[in-house]
Parts: C-alpha cells; structure tokens; sequence
C-alpha cells in the first residue's frame, strides 16, 4: 500500500533538503552518481510445532545505505541511525571509491515521465494490514491448517507450520533528484510433515509466498496447502532411485522454472556478461533455443513473490523480454550493467536489504505457454524422467553447468508415467539445455512457492514454466 | 581489546532492557547486544571495483512470559524506543500458547570464563590501525602474480575478481539469572575467483580464499594465482562413465558429507522425527574408523567459541568415537522435550581425526590408485529423514594414484550410512582456516552417474 510522500520522509526523519546535502557528501570526492536507499522493515513470525503456537516474534531492521558511483565502480556504506551525523559519515566512506573528478554520468538521466509512485498502480495492495491484527488473530489460521493436514492422513507423525511476514517502507532519492517510495508486503506460509509408514519415516513440505496484506490467510488456503502436502506420499514411500545417466527429462508446469532460474536467469543477469564470465556473454541477438520459444523475467505481476513497483534503484518495474522467438534479446540489467550495455535499465537493481549494494537479479522468470500437450510430450518419451517437486538448485555461471534437487518424479517408460522416484539431482548445461528443448506444452504455470535466490545476497523470487520436454540431461541415481 | 565495539553505555542499556522487561512481567529474560565492523575492497582484473564500509549492531531478546515464550530484535538502540518495543513484545508473548519446556538454562551449565570476550585469542588489534589506503593496497598487491607464465598454457584469463575484507564481532549475552557472556573476535579474509576461456572457448572458474583471525597468518599472496591455477587444471573435462567408484573427497569440500551427520544429530531434527539418525544415542552405527570430535576451546582457532548462543559453556567432546555416537546436540528447550538431559546447541569446531595411515591427499590418491577426486560440488541435497542423497560434482578421474582429467556432467548419489561406512581414509591435511577440520576423505563402491 503506498502511502504519501511524506508518510515516508517523516520515517527516516529526513527532507529533500537533507537528501541534496547528503547526496552531495556522497560526491564530494569526484564520484558520478549517488543513491540513497532507506528502509524500514519489520518482520513477525510465529510457529506451530507438537501441535501448539509456542513461538513468536517481532524484528526491526532500519536503516540507510548510499552508493557512490565512479565509473564502473561501487563505494558503499550504510547507517543502521537517520541522524545526520551517522549518514555523513557513511556518505564520505562511499565516496572514498572516487579518486578523480567525475566525468558525465553514464548511468541515465532524470525522466520525469516515469513519474512518481502511483497508488492507483500499486502491484501489491494490502487488503488487510499485517500489523493491524493482534499476534492471537493468526493462531486459528496455524491451527487449522495443521488439524486439516493432520485429518488427510493417518501417517502424519509431526507437523510445522510456520507463519512469516514482513513489510518494509523503502524511500530512493539519486543524484538526478528522483525520489521514490514503496511500501513492500511479503506473507509466506510453509507447512513441513513427517509421515511414518512402518519403520519408514518421509518428510513432505509445501510453502505459499505473496506480496500481499494478511487478507491472503484463507480457507481456500489451507485446503489448497493441506491437499498439497499429502498428496503423492504413497508415492513418497513407494518411490525409489532410479538407474543414473542421461536421458530425456520432462519438466512439469510450475516449480519446474527451476530450470529457467539456474540455466539460463543467472548467466543473463547483465553483472556476468558486463565482467565476461557468463557462458552468454557473447550471445547477444543469436538464436539459444528453438522458434517459439519466449522466456521473460517479470515485475509486473500482481501480488507475485517478485514482483516490484520500483526496484531497489528506483527504476520501474517491468516487464522484460529474454529470449524471444529463441533469440536472445535482452540482458537483465542495473544502471551499472546498463551503461556499460548502453541500453536502459530493465529494472532488475535488487539488493536483499540496505546492508547491500544493488545487483541484477531476477524477479518472476517464467517460459510462455507453447503449442504442444503435456500428454503428448510424456507419451513421445520411450525411456526417461518426469520430474515437478524441487527443493534447491545452483549453477556454474562459467561454464553454464546447472543442477537442481528432485524430490519427487516419475520414471517414464514406453510413453507412460510408471515407478515413482525421489531425491535425486539433475545436471545439465545450460545452453545445450535450450537448445536441447524440443517441446513446449500450453499449460504455464506460475509457481506460489517461497522461493528465494542467493546469488551474495538473498532476494525473494517467482519461477514458473509450461511442461517442457528436453532431450537430454544427466539424472543421478544407482 | 583498546577499542571495544560494544561501548559501556550500550552494555549499560542492554541490562537496562533486561530489568524494563522484568519489570513489565518477564519472569525470565535472556538478552544478546551484538555488533560488527567491516571494511571490504574489491578488485576486478587489477582495478579497485568496489569498497564497503558496515557497521552492524542488534540486540536479540528472548522473553520467557507466564510460560510462554517470544523472540525478538532490533537494530534501534534509543532507550525510549525500546522501552515501547519490550512493552508490545511481552504483549505479544502473552498472545502466544504456553510452553511448559521454555527456561533458561540451569546457572551450572553457564560459561564463567567468557567474561572479557578475549579469552580464546581470537582478537588482533592490528584491525585497529589499517587504514583505507593500506586496504586498498592490499587488495591490489594480492593481484600481482605473474601471468605471463599462465597464459602460455593455452587458455585466456577473463576476469580476475577479489576481495579482501577485514572484520570486528563483538557480542555480550546475558540473563535474569546472571549470564554475562562475551565473545569478540577479528576476521581478516581474502578470496578470488577467475574465469578462463580455453582454446575451444569455454569458460571454466574456479576460487580461493583464506580466512585468519590474525592479520600475520592472511595467505594473501597466493590466492589469486591459486584460483587460476585451478580453474586452469578444469580445462579439457571429459565424460566419464556412470559406475561404482572409489570416492576421494578433497579437505575444501569434504565438509558436505560431514554436515549432515551433525545436522542429523540435532535436537530439533530428532526430536521432530526428522533425522536419519533417529535413536541412535550409543549405538555403533558407523565404522571403526571413523571418530569426530568436536574441539570448541581451542585458543586462536577459527570458529571456537566458549558458550553457545543460550550461554551454556562449550566442551570439548567426541561426537562419534570408533563408529558409536557418543552425543546430541540438545539445546534447554529440546532436551526435556525428549526427556533427555540437554548438551551444547550445536557442534562448533569438529575435527575428523585421520585414519587409513595417509597425511596428504597425494598419498591418498596414492593408496587407492584408481576413482574420482571431487573437488567441488555443484548443488544437490540430501533427505534428512532417509539420508538419501544426489550431489553435482567438479573433479578429476584418477588412475595409478594420479589425476588423469577432469570430468564433467557427474553425479554422485547415495546414503550417508552407507557411505560412512565405506570410509577407507580420513588424511591429515585439513586447512585450519575452515571451522570444520575435514581432511580428505576416500570412500570405497560410491555410485556415479554420468
């Protein structure tokens, strides 16, 4: 909910006066641009375990950080005060990266038609304001979410649901006297269940992130997580590892954007091209994958993990187009890696809290819905791997080389889903991967799941893909 | 310590927080003023790119409340402002549902000689004097290396990018039953990453750090050239068939098999039936000639600490003596919960001890001859309940006890019960700069796939 320009000054106790001064400390010694970023965010958590809410809390984080810009090169430093003594000294600590008088800026200048915040534009609306409800408002909502989890299956041994919730009040100002504000929602829900069989112990867990207020705490929610944890745990106890080795791998609709985030998110993110270490570096307006294939990272969608009414540079969320039609068009950029590109930035300067410097960092990065059936692209597979329950991934920005955790799959043989499969790790290349997927089915699927990406910093991320087939990939197994 | 980080009067203001929130109706209070000093410089092929300058602080409290319990902080350190933050607190604790298991720990089990904070030789006060000048020196002599050599060998540096940083922790832990816990410590850290290109035009990366709690012991002059030289041996990887291997674990990566075992040990795991290594107190699950002790209160060593984070003192101990776990880690909270009587938190500098009769990994690859050295993982997880696990691996086929390539798209899969107990060697070449003293490890009939 974005509140008035004032309700933000008066926070950080600071004014446009203020922000001049500041700003001109920052480059005293010859740097070419400097931003402030101010924040004040206040986390709640609470946690049922053995069948009570018996923890809880409240954590405030405030605090400045400024950055100075000298060319291509980052002084920062940050105040956890907003007198004007602790950010002076913190504003001539960044201003230490310049040693010479500053050329032009490189990295844009002021566009008033971007405007300032607009309400009416807000991505995330809060319909009912976290800390507007006592901490024993949201005791029901654990309860019953554990009591429906619990009357699905027998088996359920141990259940955690963990609440946790934050909203942050963020005001930008830069040397080209652009000043921005953004008040930030973020509710996740995870739920983790220990089911016994026997002897046999297995573990099951779903989460549910949104920028929203506490109105997204529903029935419809506690159905859809519970449903969600139980199902496919007879699978769960029957699945085995499968026989290891490279074969063809379906990806179901969803949490399998995994594969988009670590094969191909990070080596476009622009910091990897700009420094030449990325595997795309030299890639720009060639074909990486086959005609009809678009794949965009996106700050736009509404009450989505990812989602930004400004990034953290206070350049406009957006909308960014990858790869389209199998061409790459597009890196993912911050004013660093923009100037350097010569190209506008995408929106992309993300930074985990005002202790970091900003980075290029993926938002929601998701592949349009192709043509083709996910049936079909099950039944074209002789001998492989249907895989859609993920818990981690990483890559390799050098080498483009990629892996993601496999909880839980299927053996496909002679076109058909048969043994369930479970933990396993998955290894591929990321551009023999794009050029390795060879059908896209019609059914995208944005994933509601917490993910959070750590590339130095951690930021809350969206991922979501159609079914997609890829001829091949190395699976682990016996 | 000439100039303490946690000043007199923020000390004074912590046990001013301690007496408010008793006043307010706490009956037990446990509260911990942490604060951090930073200064970073970052290099990017032989220039200055970045400087960071951070200076943290945090005061975490915990409030035990009419048997409730909440867990709480903030990074605002006026009085007045956390008088009212300790006000809405314990009106939260008191939303909250009763916890009979929630209390301090017992006064005898409390650290008593952590009370200046330099009791473990961790401080260096050479931080003190360095100025901005001499870090950004530093950084850039650790970039001097001659490359000249490297370049003949048929690849091209991309990019070279580092960090030097140096850093000042310093944290006080109290409680309403007397807890007065310091810990202050100085970290001076360096750390490279460089891209090559082949021949072929791939890229290939590889890394090096080094991390001392005194500024004489910094091995900062090699780091650069060993993270080229790394990613140099990564040149040319070839496939290798999936199969049964002997598995050598080099000492830099070793801890991801060791970690889970701890993690598996952990009251929170067990208790939450959670743990492949669910009552397993006492009972010889793992070979002979496995034993991992856990060495918290060696002076001057990286990661040692007198009291964990409930202020319980630390002691040295086995984890797992000659295959039988010989321990828990159980915190005030857990323990009673499982009605055992509670331990240490969570282990703190363990040390694998060596077996096998090799000290260095040559003569580990030596002794087995034939496998695949790993020397890095690239993702993957484990199943904490089963123990199951798939990781990617970076490394090189061995053959005759020597490294014949690297190999690629490889994954390693398995059960950390099976895989402990086809320990063959524990060397003797774990890097003191790590918390985890892991040498390299060799396991035998490791499944590979590729």
């Amino acid at each position: 909910m974005i509140e008035s320009k004032n309700y933000y000054l008066d926070i950080f106790q600071v004014d446009t006066a203020s922000l001049d001064k500041l700003v001109e400390e920052g480059l005293r010694s010859g740097g070419s641009y400097c931003d402030l970023y101010f924040e004040n965010t206040s986390y709640g958590s609470l946690l049922l375990r053995d069948g009570a809410v018996t923890s809880g809390g409240k954590h405030i984080d405030f605090g400045v950080g400024i950055r100075v810009l000298s060319g291509e090169k980052t002084g920062y430093a940050y105040s956890e005060s907003t007198g004007w003594a602790d950010m002076v000294s913190c504003a001539r600590a960044a201003a230490q990266i310049a040693t010479r008088p500053a050329d032009v800026s490189p990295y844009g200048t002021r566009n008033p038609s971007r405007g300032e915040p607009n309400p009416a534009a807000d991505r995330y609306p809060i319909g009912q304001p976290w800390w507007g409800v006592p901490m024993d408002g949201f005791l029901p909502f654990l309860q019953q979410l554990e009591n429906s989890v619990k009357s699905r299956d027998a088996r359920v041994e141990k259940v955690i649901v963990n609440l946790a919730f934050q909203v942050s009040d963020i005001l930008m100002y830069n040397s080209f006297r652009e000043l921005k504000w953004d008040t930030r929602p973020m509710g996740s829900v995870s739920v983790s269940v220990v089911f016994r069989q026997g002897d046999q112990l297995e573990n099951k867990s779903t989460s549910r992130s949104f920028r929203l207020g506490a109105e997204m705490l529903t029935d419809a929610l506690v159905e859809d997580m519970a449903r969600d944890v139980v199902s496919g745990i007879d699978d769960r106890f029957a699945a085995r590892r499968p026989k290891g080795g490279q074969m063809p791998v379906v990806m179901g609709a969803g949490a399998s954007g995994i594969l988009l985030h670590e094969a191909m998110g990070h080596a476009f993110e622009a910091d990897f091209n700009r420094k030449g270490t990325s595997i795309f570096a030299d890639k720009m307006g060639r074909r990486v994958c086959a005609e009809g294939i678009n794949i965009l990272d996106d700050g736009t969608l509404q009450g989505n993990r990812g989602s930004l009414n400004f990034d953290d540079e206070g350049i406009p969320g957006q909308k960014t187009y990858m790869v389209e039609d199998g061409i790459l068009t597009s890196y993912l950029h911050d004013r660093i890696s923009a100037a350097h590109y010569g190209v506008r930035p995408t929106g992309n300067g993300r930074r985990e809290s005002f202790r970091y410097a900003p980075l290029p960092r993926m938002r929601a990065t998701y592949m349009e819905s192709g043509n083709a059936k996910k049936e079909d692209l099950i039944a074209s597979v002789s001998k492989g791997i249907y895989v859609d329950e993920f818990s981690n991934g990483q890559v390799q920005i050098g080498e483009g080389d990629f892996t993601f955790y496999v909880k839980a799959g299927y053996l496909i043989e002679d076109g058909r889903l048969t043994m369930p499969v479970k933990d396993i790790n998955i290894i591929g290349n990321g551009p023999q991967a794009l050029a390795d997927m060879c059908g896209v089915a019609d059914d995208l699927v944005i994933d509601p799941g917490a993910w959070t990406c750590g590339k130095e910093q951690s930021v809350p991320v969206s991922c979501g893909i159609p079914t997609v087939l890829i001829g091949k990939l190395t699976v682990g197994g016996e | 310590m000439e100039k303490a980080l946690i000043t007199p009067e923020e000390i004074a203001l912590a046990r001013h927080c301690l007496a408010y929130a008793q006043e307010q109706g706490a009956q037990m209070v446990r509260i911990t003023l942490s604060k951090s000093l930073m200064n970073l410089v970052g290099v990017l092929s032989g220039e200055v790119d970045k400087t960071a300058h951070a200076l943290d602080r945090s005061l975490q409290l915990r409030l035990f409340v009419d048997g409730k319990f909440g867990s709480f902080s903030s990074n605002r350190l006026e009085k007045e402002g956390l008088e009212a933050f300790l006000r809405s607190a314990i009106g939260t604790v008191r939303m909250l549902e009763a916890d009979e298991f929630r209390r301090l720990p017992e006064p005898e089990r409390l650290a008593k000689d952590a009370t200046g904070g330099q009791e473990l030789g961790l401080y260096d006060s050479t931080v003190e004097n360095l100025t901005s000048e001499q870090r950004r020196e530093l950084a850039l002599a650790s970039m001097a290396w001659p490359r000249k050599a490297q370049l003949e060998n048929g690849f091209t540096l991309i990019a070279e990018e580092g960090e030097y940083s140096d850093s000042v922790f310093d944290s006080l832990t109290i409680d309403s039953q007397g807890l007065y816990a310091r810990h202050t410590e100085t970290s001076f850290e360096i750390g490279y990453e460089s891209t090559i290109q082949d021949a072929r035009g791939n890229h290939i990366s590889s890394y090096w750090w080094d991390a001392q709690p005194y500024f004489k012991d910094l091995a900062w002059k090699d780091c650069a050239q060993t993270a080229c030289r790394r990613a140099a041996a990564l040149m040319g990887p070839q496939t290798v068939p999936g199969g049964k291997y002997t598995l050598i674990l080099d000492s830099e990566c070793a801890s991801k098999v060791v970690t889970p075992l701890l993690n598996a040990l952990g009251g929170y795991s067990l208790q939450q039936k959670n743990s492949f290594l669910n009552d397993s107190l006492g009972k010889k699950l793992f070979p002979d000639n496995l034993t991992i002790l856990d060495l918290p209160r060696t002076k001057g060593q990286t990661g040692c600490r007198l009291f964990d984070s409930e202020g319980v003192a630390t002691r040295e101990m086995p984890i797992i003596e000659k295959g039988v776990v010989k321990t828990y880690f159980l915190s005030t909270y857990i323990a009673p919960k499982m009605q055992m009587e509670p331990t240490i938190e969570d282990a703190t500098r363990i040390r694998v001890l060596p077996t096998g009769g090799c000290r260095t990994q040559e003569e580990v690859l030596q002794q087995v001859q034939d496998g695949i050295l790993v020397t890095g993982f690239n993702g993957g997880n484990s199943n904490p309940a089963t123990g199951n696990f798939s990781y990617g691996i970076e490394g090189f086929l061995v053959k005759g006890g020597k490294k014949v390539h690297p190999v690629r798209e490889m994954l390693v899969t398995g059960n950390f019960l099976d895989l402990w107990n086809n320990l063959a060697i524990a060397a003797d070449d774990a890097r003191n700069c790590m918390s985890k003293l892991i040498p390299t490890l060799a396991f035998r009939n490791v499944d590979f796939s590729a």
